[in-house]
């Protein structure tokens, strides 16, 4: 008697993951809607917490890192809908808590597949921070530098950082550079100099990397825009166009790679002369 | 009087041996497991939010941890002893109620001190050990976490004075809540229109405000706590715990143990 029931309890052991394996695969579409179940607004899940809200605000903080990582790396569609409310709710607990701002500002805003591409609800959040933490001038030159390379508002940019030169501890080039966005109206340049500040000032993590990926796209966007200029001057000289990138390199005007930073060819169209980012590359971006 | 207070020693003394070797010191060891995991895993998980966590963990477990201690040991102090009838031999001896209910807050007092001293130091080995500074701000809020534990064994034992120690502990896991939510009651008007002013106002009053002794965000955040403010946070727990303490003296000095 013992003994079957012991073989019948054995039997049953590789019952458990198997019907959890099917469980899953049925709550498969689900499963983002059930998560958002457990999010309640801010204020909600403060109140859970009376007195032990930063250490509720760090766990969330931690569950925001760990599903926009986890999104990032396993969900096929990335949309990233729990980043934003995972913001509010971190925030909403510990509204000094700088980083959560400036993260899911970030993530917010790059375009899919990097972030969400939803640009506006990240400069939200940053203007959420500036109203939370009203003293830090780097949320107010993050606000600033946002408004400038994703909305592309180089007058509003330029506001915002005239708002953070103000602020105590503020980096002296923050004027020169608001200033340089109104006479200019912004450029390539204008972008090099916010994301290189972004990334001298981020600490070694996934901000930092962020950083330094956007500088490769500037860079290879700048190789790309000067290759077509050079394209056409030798459509000037020569009196027709280059068939190919390769001709530059044997006419000798361009000794550098005709690949973008991350190894892939650049795209050249013939009937237009223009050099651009391969689209299938990680270093496109929608102009 | 010398002779009064050495034996309000001898049953804190007592009291100590006692809630140590009822293993309240084991929750140190799982501290040093958490901290040790945090100091380890927290810097890439938090994108370098480690030092705020370590901080907010240290405080928020000597926090929760004495809270339960004080409650769940606080309780059991006076009516275990009634229960359990060794109160009755003691009686006989030359110990007063008022020695024997003094000597044993005094005694789970010195517990949670020890508690408390030991996380602190836990969490400052956390903080070097990770290549961060020992901040010495941090003591601004140990302080008044150890001043809100005193006030918690203090009702513990007044409740556990007037009822069994289930109920007791109830009650003062009830009172601690509603300490901690004191601003709600406060502004219970926005939340239950209805509510007289006046009722809002007595309870704002009576129950503890446990919010009080709640400095952990400043101080991670390195903001100064001012002394004057510690020092009247001091007069609100010596002043409420003498009260509370006064109430359960009164209370078991009238119970009838025939």
């Amino acid at each position: 008697m013992t003994r079957s029931l012991a073989v019948l309890l054995l039997l049953l052991v590789p019952v458990v993951p198997w019907s959890q394996r099917r469980i899953d695969e049925h709550a498969g579409a689900y499963r983002a809607q059930e998560e958002v179940l457990y999010l309640w607004s801010g204020e909600q899940v403060r109140r859970l917490f009376p007195g032990f809200e930063a250490l509720a605000a760090d766990v969330y903080w931690l569950r925001t890192v760990q599903y926009f990582g986890g999104e990032r790396l396993f969900s096929g569609n990335r949309r990233f809908e729990l980043l934003r409310p995972l913001i509010e709710i971190t925030t909403a607990l510990d509204p000094r808590l700088e980083i959560a701002y400036r993260y899911g500002a970030v993530f917010l805003c790059e375009p899919p597949p990097s972030g969400a591409g939803r640009p506006r609800e990240g400069i939200e959040v940053l203007e959420e921070g500036t109203r939370n933490v009203p003293g830090s001038w780097r949320l107010r030159q993050d606000l600033g530098f946002f408004r400038f390379l994703y909305l592309h508002d180089a007058r509003g940019a330029a506001a915002e950082l005239e708002k953070a030169a103000t602020l105590p501890g503020a980096a002296f080039w923050l004027r020169t550079l608001a200033a340089d966005l109104l006479a200019k109206g912004g450029d390539l340049e204008a972008s090099r100099r916010m994301w290189q500040q972004m990334y001298d000032q981020a600490e070694e993590g996934i901000l930092r990397t962020h950083a330094e990926e956007q500088l490769s796209i500037l860079d290879s966007r700048e190789a790309a825009e000067r290759l077509t200029v050079l394209v056409a001057d030798v459509e000037q000289r020569r009196g027709r166009r280059p068939e190919q990138l390769e001709e530059l390199r044997r006419l000798g005007v361009w000794l550098g790679s005709l690949e973008d930073r991350a190894g892939v060819p650049f795209s050249y169209d013939v009937s237009t002369g223009k050099v651009s980012v391969a689209r299938d590359s990680p270093m496109w971006r929608p102009q | 009087m010398g002779d009064s207070l050495s034996r309000l020693a001898a049953v804190a003394a007592n009291t100590f041996r006692e809630t140590v070797r009822e293993r309240v010191l084991y929750n140190l060891v799982f501290f040093a497991i958490i901290m040790t995991l945090a100091g380890l895993l927290l810097g890439p998980l938090s994108i370098r939010q480690d030092e705020k966590v370590l901080k907010d963990i240290g405080l928020a477990a000597m926090d929760l941890f004495g809270t339960l201690i004080a409650i769940f040991i606080g309780v059991g102090l006076v009516s275990k002893e009634i229960e359990r009838r060794s109160l009755y031999p003691l009686l006989v001896k030359p110990l007063s109620r008022g020695e024997f209910f003094l000597g044993k807050f005094t005694g789970l007092a010195f517990t949670l001190l020890v508690n408390v001293a030991v996380m602190t130091v836990g969490l400052y080995a956390t903080l070097l050990a990770t290549g961060r500074s020992a901040d010495p701000l941090l003591l601004a809020a140990v302080y008044p976490i150890l001043l809100g534990l005193l006030l918690v064994v203090a009702l513990a034992m007044l409740f556990s004075t007037l009822t069994s120690s289930t109920l007791a502990a109830v009650f003062t896991v009830g009172v601690v809540i509603a300490g901690r939510f004191s601003d709600v009651v406060r502004n219970m008007q926005e939340v239950m229109p209805g509510t007289p002013r006046w009722l809002s106002g007595i309870l704002y009053a009576v129950i503890p405000n446990f919010r009080n002794f709640d400095f952990k965000d400043r101080v991670t955040y390195g903001d100064p706590v001012p002394p004057e403010v510690l020092a009247w946070v001091t007069v609100y727990a010596a002043a409420y715990i003498a009260v509370v303490l006064g109430l359960g003296l009164a209370s078991f000095r009238s119970r009838d143990f025939q």
